[in-house]
């Protein structure tokens, strides 16, 4: 089992984790055993269907695997449930197409992540406007998302993902639909956020560039972890 | 923003679509109220009418369904007066006539020694001497629709009848009517010494044993039946068929109604399969996106309700405006039917809207989230 010398303590564990699709005729993982410690930061990188948005998709419930386990804090998660009450207080996730409600307001769709915690209206309020001042759209708030750009739709999107406190942050392709510009602002607010709360981050991502400033990088190819390294930032976040 | 709000937004997304549901619960609530408020109302009328006269027991010819078909002989009144219990008998003759300007009315005609007189409200005028024919006692509401007023001639069957009395009743059926002497309709209705119904008032109407007693005896004279005022309708029909029709077309409606809050919910579970996919990656239990669908179901047969209701008193208020109808019926639902029929529409709104709900979070959420 591969795992990061920086993560003390295990997070999320995978263990001879397998997917497959189509009964069996699309395998998009195979037999990954990885530990992400708490406050790491990785990019799994990898080609098209190499399996990377599978891995998050696993790692937060959203796909159940056919094979193995995922422990969470040495726990087994094993049902729906489990993974719906991780998703809800302790995952948060980024989508490239970031996934909004279209007839909400940014600081609505911030919000409806905070159902079913028994916040009274007040305090979610102000939750809310916590967030959004965090990722810089206090301004933004009453907006819809067509009237946001790409840039601030990310934006919200990861206000939502950061709502609950969340310990593990998931991010598939983060910028995949940003321009260069909102691109570095976007991942410039992720590793803040991650270093900030000493969240995990696990962020799929295409760009070497974009994966170097993780201090851990998963390569997968065919739905396997074929490299299990540390980069030059996780020397420099030692030192 | 609270899950009620949350609900109202998706409504309000797909507005077009929730208006036109809306508007279907709304038909389908108010068609019901008006129609099953009209057969309840034709009984409650009759009724009302019979009550008003002083009625305790009616007697009719067995067998006849039709309203006014049946008859039976004067000879029979003195028979009755007989009977332990019956305080006095009246026979009246009932008909649907043509009147001025071909248009037609409700005209009784009474026995002058019948009871009926002493308990005769007037507006205006007087009531018929004892012996005094060819003259008329016309209700109110039939007076002011045909422009009549005290003096004047109104045609029954053909035949003029001077106006003496102006009567105010408050049933509709009693407001409508044209009452003249017995022997004048029987004349124009070639039914002599025939009567449609003999009224019977009891000495005491409260004892039910008693006037169940005189019922019996009345039966057992053969070829007659009896009833208290709210059975009059009973075996009629006419009543018959047009409470099967209007309750009929009413289950209809209400039925379409759920069954488009079904396919309204159902179309707005298929679209947003990739929205509930979303509630689902950010922590939304299964019960908890089921209850905002069947938020969504109960706002729509709710609002539909309403809505429902204030067209169903209106359309009530339409029919009773028709002279055909409101001559003889004033369509009132009651609060009961009203309050009943908006409870059932939004339980079935509530009910229908869990098969979609139950069909959005069958999905796994990675399929819901691939759909664009």
């Amino acid at each position: 089992m591969n795992a990061s010398p920086m993560a003390s303590q295990t997070l999320i564990a995978l263990e001879h984790v397998g997917h497959e699709f189509d009964g069996g005729r699309i395998v998009a993982l195979r037999d990954i055993n990885l530990n992400f410690g708490r406050g790491e930061s990785v990019a799994i990188v990898g080609a098209s269907g190499s399996g990377k948005t599978t891995l998050i998709l696993v790692m937060c419930g959203i796909r159940i695997p056919t094979k193995g386990i995922l422990r969470w804090k040495g726990e087994p998660v094993t049902t729906l449930r489990q993974w719906t009450d991780l998703r809800r207080s302790a995952i948060g996730i980024v989508f490239q197409d970031f996934n909004l409600f279209p007839t909400l307001t940014a600081r609505e769709n911030v919000e409806v992540a905070m159902f079913g915690f028994g916040a009274s209206s007040g305090g979610r309020r102000r939750q809310v406007e916590e967030a959004l001042e965090t990722v810089g759209l206090t301004d933004r708030a009453t907006h819809l998302p067509q009237e946001l750009s790409g840039g601030e739709r990310q934006r919200v999107a990861i206000a939502r993902s950061i709502i609950n406190n969340p310990q593990l942050i998931l991010a598939d392709e983060p910028t995949g639909n940003l321009d260069s510009v909102n691109a570095s602002a976007t991942l410039d607010l992720l590793f803040d956020l991650q270093r900030a709360r000493g969240a995990t981050l696990v962020m799929v991502s295409h760009a070497p560039d974009q994966a170097g400033r993780c201090a851990r990088q998963i390569s997968m190819k065919d739905g396997k972890v074929m490299m299990d390294r540390q980069t030059a930032r996780a020397h420099e976040e030692v030192l | 923003m609270n899950h009620l709000e949350f609900a109202f937004r998706n409504l309000q997304r797909r507005r077009t679509r929730s208006i036109l549901t809306i508007l279907g619960v709304a038909f389908a609530v108010g068609s019901f109220i008006t129609l099953y408020g009209l057969s309840r109302s034709v009984h409650e009328n009759v009724e009302r009418s019979f009550d008003e006269h002083g009625t305790d027991l009616t007697v009719k010819r067995r067998g006849i369904a039709e309203p006014f078909g049946g008859t039976i002989p004067e000879t029979l009144i003195p028979e009755i007066a007989k009977i332990p219990g019956v305080a006095a008998v009246s026979g009246q003759l009932i008909t649907f006539a043509a009147t001025d300007n071909d248009d037609s009315v409700l005209a009784a005609g009474w026995a002058p020694d019948g009871f009926y007189w002493a308990n005769v409200p007037l507006k205006d005028g007087r009531v018929p001497n004892r012996d005094e024919r060819k003259v008329a006692m016309v209700g109110y509401d039939i007076a002011r629709g045909l422009g009549k007023k005290l003096g004047d001639e109104i045609t029954l069957l053909g035949e003029k009848f001077r106006i003496v009395g102006l009567t105010d009743y408050h049933s509709i059926i009693n407001r409508n009517q044209v009452i003249v002497n017995l022997a004048d309709l029987q004349e124009l209705t070639f039914r002599t010494g025939a009567v449609t119904f003999l009224s019977i008032e009891l000495d005491n109407p409260a004892d039910q044993a008693a006037a169940d007693r005189v019922a019996q005896t009345i039966e057992s004279m053969g070829k007659l039946s009896v009833a208290r005022s709210e059975g009059m309708l009973r075996n009629d029909s006419l009543f018959g068929l047009l409470t099967a029709v209007s309750t009929s077309m009413a289950w209809v409606a209400l039925f379409m109604g759920v069954l488009m809050v079904l396919n309204t919910l159902l179309m707005a579970v298929l679209e947003r399969t990739r929205e509930i996919g979303i509630l689902s990656a950010i922590g939304w239990s299964t019960e908890r996106i089921m209850g905002a669908l069947v938020l969504e179901g109960f706002l729509l047969s709710a609002v539909g309700s309403l809505v429902g209701i204030v067209l169903g008193v209106t359309g009530s208020k339409f029919l009773s405006a028709i002279p055909a109808i409101g001559r003889y019926v004033a369509v009132e639902p009651t609060l009961p039917l009203i309050a009943a029929t908006a409870l059932a529409a939004i339980a079935l709104g509530i009910l229908g809207s869990f098969y979609p709900a139950f069909v959005a979070t069958r999905q796994s959420p990675a399929a819901a989230l691939e759909r664009v």
